[in-house]
């Protein structure tokens, strides 16, 4: 291992210290089970890729802090733009819209917003 | 490699795909580059510069590092189980020299050792 460790990422944990290990089953949340099967069709049907789904869940910037479905839906975002399927502008809007029709508060932890890469 | 022992591979190996003009052969001794680029790498960061031997030919697959990016991973890439001994890979390792570890890495992170 080199004294400076040039692009190391967030999954480059082989060697490290984890810690103990949480072995309880949490299941899914319900926007879990939908995020899931939304990544599952767009893999499915050819969209995005399971390489790519793991490029982009590496390159955000606080991988560290996000949840499994967090990293795999903020990945989600980052190609669904990429790929020209929708702007950023749109799904702003869009949760926007959301929120407001069911009363939810802005204030309120998404993972889109705790993943979103700054433009 | 300081003595460590490195099992022999096993007798008949199973190849999972047909992979034409690889270069390395089961037995034989390989170097995982020792580089550290940016971007999707699927060679593990701990592996880099650490000396093994191929296990067996997987086959040669679309290149992983090109489908992160939306490429279709053309040329293929051949792949290969390479067996390395713990305590290679750890310099602290506390283990029995027998201890291995194998990990499939693609042609173009090694090099002959």
């Amino acid at each position: 291992m080199p004294d400076q460790q040039p692009n190391k990422s967030p999954q480059d944990i082989g060697g490290e210290k984890a810690g103990p290990i949480d072995t309880v089953d949490h299941g899914m949340k319900f926007w879990e089970r939908q995020a899931n099967a939304l990544r599952s069709t767009l893999t499915r049907a050819g969209i995005v890729k399971t390489d790519e789904l793991r490029r982009a869940a590496e390159d955000l910037v606080n991988n560290a802090q996000l949840e499994y479905f967090e990293k795999t839906t903020s990945a989600l975002r980052t190609l669904m733009i990429e790929k020209g399927y929708m702007t950023d502008q749109e799904l702003k809007a869009k949760m926007a819209e959301i929120r407001a029709r069911f009363d939810v508060p802005d204030e309120m932890e998404s993972p889109i917003k705790k993943g979103a890469k700054r433009q | 490699m300081s003595g460590a022992f490195i099992p022999a591979p096993a007798a008949h190996p199973s190849t999972y795909t047909p992979a034409p003009g690889h270069r390395y052969n089961v037995g034989d001794r390989v170097l995982v580059k020792r580089r550290f680029p940016p971007g999707h790498r699927r060679t593990p960061y701990y592996i880099r510069g650490k000396t093994g031997v191929i296990e067996r030919i997987c086959g040669a697959f679309p290149n992983p590092e090109e489908l992160a990016y939306g490429f279709d991973g053309e040329p293929r890439k051949v792949l290969y189980r390479v067996r390395f001994a713990q305590q290679e890979v750890w310099p602290a390792y506390r283990g029995p020299d027998r201890d291995i570890i194998e990990m499939e890495i693609f042609e173009h992170w090694l090099e002959p050792a």
